[in-house]
């Protein structure tokens, strides 16, 4: 029964002799076509029964040459680029490409066009985490958790539908501020979207956080000290759940952050446990935001008198921005034209999997999933 | 096992409230009117040609360069009847490129070109969405009767029109040059001016 | 035998198979209409009214769909694994008793039957996942074997204290009652007709239903075709035909822990109203047994629902938590609960005295299981640091003086 195709794949590991005499380690390969890999991402386990060993991650399967290609488009149309990045949180990447170009003209957006952005990006930080919830139950078995956060998911984008015409793919962003202006239900409209989705975030809160089994597959899984956090390079809930105080919107922050005042949730333990309750926090918290956000929204222009095709001058900027996932930065060169002479960037999914192989190595199997779970990559962004 | 039970509980509540879905393929969920479908090219009902003058913005301005385009001379404004010297002879879209990003609209100066509400198309083969000038239109004038669509400035006269005010103007001058006192003179080449 | 007898046994056999394929058909359309009334869903709707006949169309694609074998499989083995799971899962309905002396086949052993044969299922899932040639598939059948092997143990101690309670191994004794006489005292041993054992021993209806549970690998125990982890483990690599026996038998085995668990614990066909009680004697035993039947299945689909509750509810274990769980807690417990039945019925206690003692010990274990696996006994490790207190980031301007008079102030 030897498989030819699976000895030259277990060749490429140098045979460890296992703990018993007598037996090997086995290779699994997990993905690319794997319902817990979230996309087409795939892990190569060297197990021992069912304890992992070792894990080599393949990236690149959704591999767009999207940096290539934004050297070739204009400003305007490398928001549509940035809009497919990410694409469970599509506003909170728009931002960090248009106050990137902003910050290179000098542009400065009028105040209400900013707080339309502050809104739209919080809103989008709890479409994305709701669906984090969902995946995360799902890895882990549960299966109503996600339906309950798509309903709830649904309800945002169709608020997204009635601002930007879109319900994923927005556009909605330009440089110097926003496409049009927002209905005049909208206000109403939010509010009222902001206590359904607190009924739904106490609901997946109820019926995960403190359930025994719950806790018990995520304590002590895919411990990662604070240190090694930011040695990795991690950024995001990742980051904080491992009790380091960074979040990019209070520690520089950009648009009218510096107004609102809200909390960020940090963690100690540094688990599977930890980095899911803060999510759970932390979307509350954007529900905060999005209120004080709302007080504060005055009529106004939406777009600063620039011209239509952005030309910002020669010269290097970078602007990162606090996305779900994390750090989000965008390093644009200019020489001056219509187009980027060159442009980067630093996606937080794929800076986060970089501590994969830290975090499995010696879990199991089931943990594996439970892990790639949590640091909740997208992988539109760690292939681009 | 104890706070286990407060998750069945939420489920148990779950079952009591109404479904949320709606059975696609019978019902359809509202669609906003701001909704970005496939693009579509918009009917002037009163010039009887279509909007766009094939300018090639949105061509150019494409992201994925989905759609070409090509002008002619109008034959409507040599007759006199439109007020635009170039019309669009072809214009192709291929809807399975076309990302809906909406940008063509944006750059658009002439209201030529819209995001219809159309965003069901299924075609069996692969070059099927392709869609070209008479599609379009037709896309752009169920899309028009659908929201009750306005352009966002008045389109200028047409030559034809152009003459006929001049040609009321006039008279209405003689008559009111033959009636009125000669004060009144001075006022009658301005109004001329802003009807044309 | 004689040769009515034969003919009474092979059309009761049919009847069954019969019934059962209905049974499964209506179990899964009901488990899909379940889950999705708790998920908001609408569930099946479109092929019959309610989509009553999704589970037909299902079993149509599924007999006429290609059935591929691996190249690299065990052919005989991968061909032979369903058989092995699904022939077990229908002949433990030849003991089920559905009215009073109404089973396929009356076995005086009827308890022990149950357990021998719920065990040989195993087998087939393990030679499945082996003989699959796949990673996941044998993750699959090695995880199936340590718990199903592992979670016999709990079902098996349970079932013998509930032969202990009625003093037979007879599952129509342990509905109806038993006689017994030892010397020359004769006395009755209560059957479920007044009271279920479920109020007598909660403890072992509770083992019972996590084993069961954990015997099916259905939510929270579906670890051996875990989806997320192996992609539907010792079934990975099977399709059209014989996947559709794998479900079947997963099926039938969800109906037959319910009807075990209604059997055992709840009465069977004699609770909440025997036959006899409600019509009196005069009733024909056709109708006694139709109306006793009708019991048994109403009281099995509750319980199919709750099980199917559970499952879109719960997350699911990991393979050595649920392997600790069994031999932590669950052994342990069923043989607290042998032990307890044993000394109550020894010195002729009231067998209230058993639900007494069981329903503090199971409050007790469950606020244990809580506070070591719990939330409650989690530190919590997550706090919200704030901005406007100076605990994070750059420091908030105090929001009621406005930036002018500062500078002025400072000026």
């Amino acid at each position: 029964m030897t498989d030819p195709v699976a000895t030259q794949i277990e060749d490429k590991f140098t045979y460890q002799a296992s703990s018993e005499p007598g037996t090997v380690d086995m290779m699994v390969n997990m993905g690319p076509q794997h319902p817990a890999t979230h996309g087409v991402f795939r892990m190569e386990l060297r197990v021992d029964g069912e304890q992992i060993q070792d894990v080599v991650p393949h990236i690149g399967y959704l591999h767009r040459g999207s940096e290539k290609l934004c050297e070739h488009e204009l400003y305007s149309q490398i928001i549509t680029l940035f809009d497919r990045f990410d694409y469970v949180s599509n506003f909170n990447n728009e931002l960090v490409i248009v106050s990137a170009v902003e910050k290179l003209m000098g542009v400065e957006p009028p105040p209400r066009a900013e707080l339309i952005r502050i809104i739209m990006c919080e809103f989008n930080r709890i479409a994305s985490h709701l669906l984090f919830y969902g995946t995360f139950a799902i890895d882990m078995g549960a299966i109503t958790p996600v339906l309950y956060n798509f309903r709830d998911r649904e309800k945002i984008q169709s608020l997204f539908e009635s601002v930007s015409g879109a319900r994923m793919m927005h556009n909605y962003f330009r440089v110097g501020g926003v496409k049009e202006d927002v209905k005049d239900d909208f206000t109403s409209r939010a509010l009222a979207l902001c206590d359904e989705l607190e009924r739904g975030v106490d609901e997946t809160d109820k019926l995960l956080t403190e359930n025994e089994i719950f806790v018990e597959r995520t304590t002590g899984i895919g411990v990662i000290s604070g240190e090694d956090a930011l040695d990795w390079g991690l950024s995001g809930p990742v980051l904080r759940a491992s009790g380091v105080p960074y979040d990019v919107r209070v520690d520089e922050p950009y648009s009218r952050y510096s107004e609102l005042d809200f909390g960020i949730p940090v963690g100690s333990a540094g688990d599977c446990w930890d980095r899911f309750y803060l999510r759970i926090l932390e979307a509350r918290e954007s529900l905060s935001i999005i209120r004080q956000a709302m007080a504060l929204l005055e009529p106004g222009d939406t777009m600063a008198q620039i011209r239509r095709i952005a030309r910002p001058p020669a010269g290097e900027v970078y602007a990162h921005c606090e996305n779900p996932r994390g750090d989000l930065g965008v390093y644009i060169v200019s020489d001056g034209g219509e187009r980027p002479y060159r442009l980067k960037v630093r996606p937080p999914s794929f800076c986060n999997l970089q501590a994969l192989k830290d975090l499995t190595v010696g879990h199991y199997i089931a943990d594996a999933v439970v892990i790639l779970g949590t640091l909740d990559i997208v992988l539109g962004e760690v292939d681009r | 096992m104890l706070s286990g039970l407060k998750g069945l509980g939420v489920t148990l509540r779950g079952a009591l409230r109404p479904k949320v879905t709606t059975e696609y393929p019978k019902e359809h969920l509202p669609i906003d009117e701001r909704f970005m479908g496939f693009p579509a090219l918009t009917w002037d009902s009163n010039r009887v040609e279509p909007y766009c003058t094939g300018c090639m913005v949105c061509v150019r301005y494409c992201p994925t360069q989905c759609m070409s385009a090509q002008m002619k001379d109008n034959d409507k404004f040599v007759e006199g009847d439109s007020h635009r010297k170039k019309i669009i002879e072809s214009f192709e879209i291929n809807l399975s490129r076309c990302i809906l990003c909406g940008i063509c609209v944006d750059v658009c100066n002439f209201d030529a070109i819209e995001m219809s509400h159309e965003h069901e198309r299924s075609e069996r083969l692969r070059n099927a969405n392709r869609v070209d000038l008479p599609e379009l239109l037709e896309m752009g004038k169920k899309y028009q009767a659908e929201v009750r669509w306005k352009q966002s400035k008045p389109s200028p006269a047409s030559p034809n029109e152009k003459a006929e005010i001049k040609a009321v103007s006039e008279a209405k001058k003689a008559s009111e040059a033959d009636s009125e006192a000669t004060n009144k003179q001075s006022e009658a080449p301005d109004s001329g001016e802003d009807a044309a | 035998m004689s040769f009515i007898e034969v003919v009474f046994a092979i059309a009761g056999l049919f009847g069954l198979f019969t019934g059962l394929a209905v049974a499964v058909l209506s179990l899964t359309w009901m488990e899909r209409k379940t889950l999705a009334r708790i998920q908001q869903r609408a569930g099946p709707s479109v092929v019959g009214p309610h989509g009553l006949l999704q589970p037909v169309a299902d079993a149509m694609k599924l007999a006429t769909k290609e059935d591929m074998i691996p190249n690299y499989a065990d052919k005989l083995l991968f061909w032979m694994a369903p058989i092995f799971v699904a022939v077990p899962a229908f002949m433990i309905w030849i003991a089920i008793p559905f009215g009073d002396n109404l089973a396929v086949r009356v076995l005086d052993l009827g308890l022990l039957y149950l357990v021998a044969i719920s065990g040989i299922g195993v087998v087939g899932l393990l030679m499945g996942g082996w003989a699959s040639s796949s990673r996941y598939s044998m993750l699959g059948g090695l995880r199936a074997a340590a718990q199903l092997v592992s979670y016999e143990i709990p079902i098996v101690i349970v079932i013998l204290s509930i032969a202990v309670l009625v003093q037979s191994l007879s599952l129509d004794a342990v509905i109806g009652g038993n006689t017994i006489s030892i010397g020359d005292d004769t006395r009755d041993l209560p059957g479920q007709g007044a009271i279920p054992f479920a109020f007598i021993m909660p403890m072992g209806l509770l083992i019972f239903l996590i084993a069961g549970l954990a015997e099916l690998g259905r939510t929270p125990f579906d670890i051996h075709h875990a989806e997320s982890e192996v992609v539907g483990g010792p079934f990975v690599e099977y399709s059209g035909a014989h996947w559709a026996v794998f479900f079947l038998a997963e099926y039938l085995n969800t109906f037959v822990i319910s009807a075990l668990i209604v059997i055992l614990f709840f009465g069977g066909w004699s609770w909440p109203a025997p036959p006899e009680s409600l019509f009196g004697n005069d009733l024909s035993s056709t109708a006694t047994n139709l109306i006793g039947g009708a019991w048994l299945m109403i009281k099995t689909y509750l319980v199919a629902i709750g099980i199917f509750w559970i499952r879109g509810t719960y997350p699911r274990l990991r393979i050595d938590q649920l392997m600790a769980f069994a031999w932590q807690v669950l052994i342990p417990l069923s043989f607290v609960n042998l032990v307890l039945i044993a000394i109550v019925l020894f010195y002729d206690w009231p067998l209230w005295v058993m639900t007494a003692v069981s329903l503090p010990i199971i409050l007790g274990v469950g606020i244990a299981v809580q506070r070591r696996r719990g939330a409650r006994g989690r530190p919590q490790t997550v706090r919200i640091l704030r901005r406007s207190a100076g605990e994070i980031g750059v420091p908030m301007p105090p929001a009621s003086t406005p930036v002018t008079d500062q500078v002025q102030a400072g000026g």
